[in-house]
């Protein structure tokens, strides 16, 4: 017999009472930890996105630097364009390592609503993609009608190496002038596991000449040669310096604008999380206090036969952290039990305001984040449980036993 | 006024000097408030309870008898008088000279408790609910549970909860829960109050037993059948002691 036992019995014995109270903070923190893993996974899930495309500082023309982000990581089509040339002043910036300009635009298929992606890239867009593995020779020059396809293409439509890529099967090939897009597949990459897998690429100048945007590109990814902060901000600098109405914008600068903007959501979700917590607290806190009241004799007798108040105070107090522990291991069990639905949840209800959420996985298990949900709870239950313990421990024997005779 | 009504039949005055004293109390007296009104539950109790007696407390219901347990057990404090128990202090002329936990220690290493009601745990089988006063006591002693279990007949029932036991076999849990920090003072409120009278005399033989192993016993009962049977017997009324022949 120890308190951890008789604590448990104790709870077992109004098992309606004590799942009820369970649940209610099982939900509350189940509700916290898929909200800290959200975080968690978005704040990943980005850094591996910008990760993915191995630079530092993005060059786009003037314009929200967030939808321009977007398109970046994502792939689309932004209707925002600079010229060619300018990547030529770019290159001659010092702490330039190597920089990539990308024409990119989309077409949707009326017939499928499938929206495929298209890249115009040079040479210098591999020097970004070192981790790019190829089945075939690439792009025999700029101009040549050839695709290098993502592997998720290629497995759509059953292409390999010396195949023929047919826009106008693909996407909306039948507007005027595109027609005879038909280009020879000249590369299929291995799965990367990144939004390349779904993308289309072309030389740059063929996509300019597909897309009747002779001269123009949309991006011009860099990367600089250190990652210091000062040596990143001399590029930047520099790099604005050069004039043409761009917005030079860091990577690192947008991971910490989406952070910033998922944390103003945050702040809101936590605040009706701890809301949520507080109720199941109070909840906790009613259902030992009831318990109490109702083992004044129990409690009377128990300090009859030796019981100190500071025994029945460990007492009490053991039965209220032990359910809010339970309660927390209940919640993080149904949060990774429910992961897929919440995040599915999640996805929906945030989709308007974080248009870029991340395609990984983003609620998933987590050590550090558990153990912040159990420490929670457990702190939960010190805290809720402490009157209800000093009133239990503060009940005076004599009372219980004259109530009882 | 020491002894002053208590039946003395088998122990001489000799003997009772000798013999260590387990509780003892002069002038003790208890008031409670209700409301605006003062109730003396006991007026000027001095009586001494001597190692390996046993006494009975005998009167009718209001006597004060269950307040002189408490008083007797550490559970509450006297109002008046001067009240030693197990060798320690707890009340000089009215003033409380031993704090609360240390009130609780001294009930916990030198006094068992029966109550009429049992006061079993219901969620605990009866081998662990002998066994929970060790736990305040910071103990383990699995084979003395049992022992004491077997003693009081029940060696039988030792895994059984008190929803499968007899009043009578309930008592005789809470008999051996008294029993199992080896206590030199036994208090006994009405235990015999709800069980028949084949169970009452049961118990009160188990109480013989145990007295004759050196164990004082104070069992307070308004059952003069009982209290015939003891040696010593302290007649209460209105909260004062007095002569058998006024009860």
């Amino acid at each position: 017999m120890d308190y951890l036992r008789l604590a448990l019995k104790n709870l077992l014995r109004r098992k309606v009472r004590s799942s009820l109270t369970l649940l209610g903070i099982g939900v509350a923190i189940a509700v916290l930890y898929s909200l800290l893993e959200f975080q968690r996974g978005y704040e990943k899930g980005l850094q591996d996105q910008i990760n993915q495309l191995g630079a530092h500082i993005m060059v786009v023309p003037k314009g929200c630097p967030y939808e321009a982000a977007t398109i970046v990581l994502h792939g689309g089509k932004w209707p925002r364009y600079m010229e060619e040339s300018y990547f030529d002043q770019i290159k001659t910036v010092a702490g330039v390592s190597e920089a990539a300009p990308i024409l990119m635009d989309a077409m949707i298929n009326p017939a499928t609503q499938d929206n495929r992606i298209f890249l115009g890239i040079t040479e210098e867009y591999g020097k970004l993609r070192p981790k790019w593995r190829m089945a075939g020779a690439g792009f025999s020059g700029l101009n040549a009608r050839e695709v290098i396809l993502g592997v998720s293409v290629a497995e759509k439509f059953g292409l390999t190496v010396g195949d023929t890529y047919r826009l106008r099967q693909d996407a909306a090939g039948r507007e005027a002038g595109k027609d005879d897009a038909d280009m020879k597949v000249v590369g299929v990459l291995e799965r990367t596991g990144s939004q390349d897998d779904g993308f289309v690429f072309m030389p740059l100048h063929t996509l300019q000449d597909i897309f009747k945007l002779p001269g123009k590109i949309v991006v011009v990814l860099v990367r600089s040669r250190k990652i210091d902060p000062a040596s990143m901000d001399r590029v930047t600098q520099d790099l604005r310096a050069l004039g043409g109405n761009m917005n030079i914008f860091p990577l690192s600068e947008l991971l910490n604008n989406a952070t910033q903007l998922m944390q103003v959501t945050r702040v809101f979700v936590l605040a009706i999380v701890f809301v949520a917590i507080a109720i199941g607290a109070v909840g906790v806190l009613n259902t030992i206090l009831m318990a109490v009241f109702e083992r004044t004799k129990e409690i009377g007798m128990m300090k009859a036969i030796g019981a100190s108040s500071r025994d029945i105070f460990a007492l009490i107090w053991t039965e209220t952290v032990l359910i809010c522990s339970v309660g927390g291991l209940v919640g993080v069990c149904i949060a990774v039990v429910s992961a897929r639905g919440i995040e599915w949840f999640l996805r929906k209800a945030l989709a308007s305001q974080f248009s870029e959420l991340p395609d990984t996985t983003l609620i998933g298990i987590s050590g550090s984040v558990i153990i912040s949900c159990l420490a929670l709870a457990v702190g939960l239950g010190v805290l809720a449980g402490f009157y209800p313990a000093w009133r239990a421990g503060s009940v005076k024997p004599i009372e219980a036993i004259r109530g009882a005779n | 006024m020491v002894l002053a009504a208590a039946k003395q039949e088998s122990r001489t005055q000799t003997e009772k000097a000798i013999l260590p004293v387990v509780a003892s109390a002069r002038g003790l007296g208890k008031i409670y408030r209700r409301g605006a009104e003062d109730i003396h539950a006991l007026q000027d109790i001095s009586l001494d309870f001597v190692h390996g007696g046993f006494y009975c407390v005998l009167g009718p219901s209001g006597a004060g008898k269950t307040t002189l347990l408490n008083l007797l057990g550490v559970m509450d404090v006297p109002t008046t008088g001067t009240l030693i128990v197990s060798g320690r202090t707890i009340a000089e002329a009215g003033q409380v000279r031993l704090s609360e936990g240390a009130r609780d220690r001294l009930r916990r290493e030198n006094i068992g408790f029966i109550f009429t009601e049992f006061f079993l745990m219901t969620t605990l089988t009866a081998i662990e609910n002998v066994q929970m006063p060790l736990l305040w006591a910071g103990k383990k002693d699995l084979e003395y549970a049992v022992e004491l279990l077997k003693r009081v007949g029940l060696g039988h029932r030792l895994t059984h909860r008190p929803s499968e036991l007899s009043g009578g076999e309930m008592q005789r849990v809470a008999i051996a829960r008294a029993l199992i920090n080896r206590p030199k003072l036994l208090l006994a409120d009405e235990p015999t109050g709800n069980v028949d009278t084949k169970t009452r005399d049961s118990i009160f033989e188990l109480f013989r037993e145990l007295n004759a192993e050196g164990l004082t016993i104070v069992l307070a009962t308004h059952d003069r059948e009982l209290a015939d049977r003891v040696d010593m017997v302290v007649h209460l009324h209105e909260g004062r002691i007095v002569d058998g022949k006024e009860y």
